[in-house]
C-alpha cells in the first residue's frame, strides 16, 4: 500500500522517536493507544519496515519526572485533573523482523533504519500473512535481545494464526519451525504449543 | 475435525504415489535408510514393499526391510503429548519423533537404461536427500519384464499394494534348480502349480512331479475353502501335454480319475543307493550299506530279490555264505521286508517298464504327474521318486552325452524339470551326497535335469544344495533356523530376513535369485478362472460352444 493510499492523518498509530537496525521506539498517537503486544507494525518510506511490538510503556513526558499517584479513578481524574494526561505519553518498540521492497516484504533486516518522525501503522492481513509464511520470523524474536522471547512467539503466532482464520495446518507448520529453532526443548515447546492453542 | 487432524498425522487420504521420503544415512554394505515423510503414515508403509529411489544420475529399486520410530529427544519419550493434544501430536509428528525406514537397494539402473540380460548389481548408493517414491507400474514391468514382451516372462502376481505382474524369467529360471518353501498351509502347493503352469505353458521344460498328495494331477480342495471348491489340476487345464501316472490305480479311479499309466516297480530296478536313500526311513545302521553290496556283489541286479525271498533263520547262513556281518545282514533284511508290503511292487512287469514309458512321453514333451494315491507314506515316496529319477538322470547323462559327441542339435535332450516334495527327506546332509537328487541339485544343467524342490523345512536340507538353489520361491516361514536356511547363499541377507518373517500366510511370497533381477514380495496371482483362461483353458460352456461348432464344421447343422 503506498503512502498516497493511506489517510496519513487518521491511521497512524504511532511516530518514530528513536530508531536502529534492529528496534525502533515509537510514540504512540493516543495516550494509552499503543498496538497490542504481539502485533505487526510498519513505517512507510523509501523502503517499508516491519517490525513486531514487544515492549508498550507510558510515563512521563518530562525524563526526570514521574507521575503521581492521586487515590482517584481515571473518570474522577479526568474530571478534576485533566491537565496531567497531557504530561504523560504512551511509547511502544517493535523488534525489526523485515522490510519491504518491489518483490513484497521480505524477512531480513533493512539496509537503513526507519527514519525518525515516520508514521506507524498496523499492517494489513497479507502483510502479516507475507511476513508469516515462514518460520523465519520467530528466528528473529529468538535472537533478539532483551526480548520477552516465549510471549512474544505466542502473541505473534496468534495473530499470524487468526490472519489464515484459525487453519490448523498452518500452526502445525509453525509448531515444526518451532521445534526446530529451539532446538528440540521439548517443555519449551510444549508450553509454546498449548498456550498458542488456548 | 478428526479428518482435519487426520490428514495432518499423515493418515490413508494422502493420495498414492509420489514421494514417501529422502534418504537421509547409509551404506553400501548395510543398506540405506530413508526419513518418512510427515504425511505419510507409518501404516501404510510395510515391509517388503517395492519403491525407487531416484539419484542423481541412477535409479535404485528397492525394497523396504525394516520401520522404526525414532525421537530427536529422550523427554519425549518419557512424558508422551497427552491424550487428546493433537496439536503437539502433530507438530511433534516428523520433527522431533519421525519414522526411518531401512532400504535394500537390489538393483541399479541408469535413468530411462533397460536391463538386457543381466541386472547391474548394486555397486553404489544414492546421494543425501535422494527423493524416495513408491515403483509405478512401468518400473515395475521395466524391472521384471512382461508377458507381453516375451514369452521367457510369466507372471507371477503382483507387488504389495499394486496391480503391475511381476514376472520370473522362465529361461533363467529352469537354468538351475530352485526351492519353493514356506510353512506348511501357506501355499506351497499352489505356488507350485503356478510356477509348473508357467513352465508348462510357455515350453520351457518338461515336468515330471512326485505329486505325493494327489494335488497336482486331477482337482485338488482349495486351501481355506467352503463345500465343493475345487481348482482345477494340470491335466484339466493342459489336457494331452500332461500324462497321469499313478502308483495306487484304484485310489485314482476310486477318485474319479483314469491315470494315462499304472507305475510298479520290480525288485530288480532296485539298486543298493536306493535302498542307502532309505536311511531314516528304515533306520538303517551305517553298515547296511556294506552288507547290501555285498549281496549285490554276489547277484548283481537281482540282489534284493534274492535276499527278500530267504526266510528270516536262512539270513545267517546266507551272511556267511557271502561273508557278511550275520547280525547287520539280518537287519537290513528284516527292514527291507517292508518293500514287500508295498503293492507296486512286483517281482516281474506285465506291460512296458515306467521309466521307458516316462521317456518316451518326456521326449515328446509330454509333462508327467506321478499320482502316489494311498501310498502316501515317506517310504513309499522315497523309494520310487529314488529309483525312478535315477534311472531317468542315468539316460539323461547317456543321451547328454550322445548330443556333446554329435553336437546335432536334434540330439538335444528336452530340459527336464524334477518336483519332489518333502524335499528335506531325499536333501538331508546325511544323504544329499549319495542319493541322486543331490547329484541332480548339484550338477545344476550339465545333464538337462534339475530339480524343483517343494519343502516346509528348509533347514533339513543339506547347505550345500541350498546355496546351489538358483530361485527361491518363499512363503511365510517363521522358525529362525528355517529363514537361515533358505537365505543360505544369499549376499546381504539381513534385510530380507525381517521380510520373510513378517509375510502374510496366504498368497504372499518373497522371489528372489537367479529368475527374478531384484528380490520381490508378490502377491500371488488368483487360482481362478481367469487364471485357467490365461493358461489356455475354457470354460464348460465355450468348450461345449466349441464342440458343437467342430461337430457342425465335421456333420453339418
Amino acid at each position: 500500500m503506498s503512502l498516497a493510499q493511506l489517510d496519513i492523518s487518521t491511521e497512524y498509530i504511532g511516530e518514530i522517536v528513536e530508531s536502529s537496525t534492529s528496534q525502533f521506539t515509537s510514540e504512540s498517537r493516543e495516550l494509552n493507544g499503543a498496538p497490542p503486544f504481539g502485533s505487526f507494525v510498519k513505517t512507510l518510506g523509501a523502503l517499508p519496515v516491519y517490525g513486531l511490538v514487544f515492549n508498550v510503556c507510558t510515563h512521563s513526558i518530562e525524563p526526570n519526572r514521574r507521575a503521581t499517584a492521586y487515590g482517584l479513578t481515571e473518570q474522577e481524574l479526568r474530571e478534576e485533573q485533566p491537565q496531567i494526561f497531557e504530561l504523560l505519553k504512551t511509547e511502544f518498540e517493535a523488534v525489526i523482523i523485515g522490510y519491504g521492497d518491489d518483490q513484497g516484504p521480505q524477512q531480513v533486516l533493512p539496509p537503513q533504519p526507519p527514519g525518525i518522525h515516520s508514521f506507524v501503522f498496523p499492517c494489513t492481513e497479507s502483510e502479516i500473512k507475507a511476513l508469516t509464511n515462514s518460520g523465519d520470523f520467530l528466528r528473529s524474536i529468538l535472537c533478539g535481545n532483551r526480548l520477552p522471547a516465549d510471549d512474544l512467539i505466542i502473541a505473534s503466532v496468534r495473530n499470524a494464526w487468526e490472519a489464515r482464520a484459525l487453519e490448523m495446518p498452518y500452526l502445525v507448520g509453525i509448531g515444526k519451525d518451532l521445534c526446530r529453532l529451539i532446538r528440540d526443548d521439548y517443555d519449551r515447546l510444549s508450553s509454546i504449543m498449548r498456550r498458542i492453542s488456548q | 475435525m478428526n479428518d482435519l487432524w487426520n490428514n495432518l498425522n499423515g493418515s490413508p487420504n494422502i493420495q498414492d504415489g509420489g514421494e514417501i521420503g529422502v534418504v537421509t544415512q547409509g551404506s553400501l554394505t548395510e543398506g540405506v535408510e530413508m526419513k518418512l515423510n510427515p504425511d505419510r503414515s507409518v501404516e501404510d508403509v510395510k515391509a517388503g514393499k517395492f519403491v525407487v529411489i531416484e539419484g542423481y544420475k541412477n535409479q535404485f529399486f528397492s525394497m523396504i526391510t525394516d520401520l522404526s520410530l525414532d525421537a530427536t529427544n529422550p523427554e519425549i519419550l518419557l512424558y508422551p503429548p497427552r491424550e487428546g493434544d493433537q496439536l503437539l501430536h502433530s507438530v511433534l509428528n516428523g520433527s522431533s519423533t519421525y519414522v526411518t525406514v531401512a532400504l535394500r537397494p537390489m538393483l541399479m539402473l541408469e535413468q530411462g537404461e533397460e536391463i538386457v540380460d543381466e541386472p547391474r548389481p548394486v555397486k553404489t548408493i544414492p546421494s543425501h536427500f535422494s527423493k524416495v517414491v513408491e515403483a509405478e507400474e512401468e518400473d515395475v514391468s521395466r524391472v521384471f519384464g512382461s508377458e507381453e514382451k516375451d514369452d521367457r516372462f510369466f507372471n507371477m502376481g503382483t507387488p504389495l499394494d499394486m496391480d503391475t505382474p511381476v514376472c520370473i524369467n522362465l529361461n533363467r529360471f529352469v537354468e538351475r534348480s530352485n526351492g519353493i518353501f514356506g510353512k506348511t498351509g501357506t501355499g506351497k502347493s499352489f505356488l507350485t502349480r503356478l510356477v509348473l503352469c508357467g513352465l508348462i505353458k510357455n515350453k520351457k521344460a518338461v515336468n515330471l512331479i512326485f505329486d505325493m498328495h494327489n494335488e497336482y494331477g486331477f482337482r485338488a480342495m482349495k486351501e481355506g475353502g467352503q463345500g465343493n471348491s475345487f481348482v482345477k489340476g494340470l491335466k484339466q487345464l493342459f489336457g494331452n501335454q500332461v500324462a497321469l501316472f499313478s502308483l495306487d490305480p484304484e485310489s485314482s479311479r476310486q477318485r474319479g480319475i483314469q491315470p494315462d499309466h499304472e507305475v510298479y516297480i520290480t525288485y530288480d530296478q532296485v539298486a543298493v543307493e536306493d535302498v542307502i536313500a532309505l536311511q531314516d526311513e528304515l533306520q538303517l545302521n551305517p553298515t547296511a550299506s556294506e552288507s547290501a553290496y555285498l549281496v549285490y556283489a554276489m547277484y548283481k541286479d537281482r540282489w534284493l530279490r534274492q535276499l527278500l525271498s530267504i526266510d528270516g533263520p536262512d539270513v545267517e547262513q546266507f551272511a556267511e555264505d557271502i561273508g557278511a556281518n550275520k547280525s547287520s545282514l539280518s537287519a537290513l533284511h528284516r527292514k527291507l521286508k517292508r518293500l514287500e508290503n508295498f503293492p507296486f511292487m512286483v517281482n516281474s512287469l506285465n506291460g512296458a517298464d515306467a521309466v521307458d514309458t516316462m521317456m518316451d512321453y518326456i521326449d515328446r514333451g509330454i509333462h508327467i504327474v506321478l499320482e502316489f494315491g494311498r501310498q502316501t507314506g515317506m517310504l513309499a515316496y522315497l523309494l520310487v521318486a529314488n529309483i525312478l529319477s535315477r534311472r531317468i538322470h542315468e539316460q539323461y547323462v547317456t543321451k547328454s552325452e550322445k548330443f556333446y559327441a554329435s553336437q546335432n542339435p536334434e540330439d538335444q535332450p528336452r530340459h527336464l524339470v524334477i518336483t519332489i516334495e518333502e524335499a528335506h527327506k531325499f536333501l538331508n546332509p546325511a544323504t544329499a551326497r549319495q542319493t541322486i537328487f543331490g547329484t541332480i541339485a548339484r550338477e545344476m544343467r550339465k545333464y538337462y535335469v534339475s530339480l524343483l524342490v517343494v519343502d516346509q523345512r528348509p533347514s533339513g536340507i543339506d547347505e550345500e544344495v541350498l546355496s546351489q538353489l538358483g530361485t527361491k520361491i518363499t512363503a511365510l516361514l517363521n522358525d529362525e533356523k528355517d529363514i537361515q536356511g533358505v537365505l543360505t547363499g544369499v549376499s546381504n541377507a539381513s534385510g530380507l530376513r525381517s521380510v520373510l518373517a513378517s509375510l502374510d500366510s496366504k498368497q504372499q511370497a518373497l522371489v528372489f535369485g537367479h529368475a527374478v533381477p531384484m528380490p520381490v514380495v508378490v502377491k500371488t496371482r488368483d487360482y481362478d478362472e481367469i487364471f485357467y483362461k490365461a493358461m489356455g483353458d475354457l470354460s464348460d460352456r465355450e468348450k461345449m460352444e466349441k464342440a458343437e461348432a467342430a461337430s457342425a464344421a465335421i456333420f453339418g447343422d
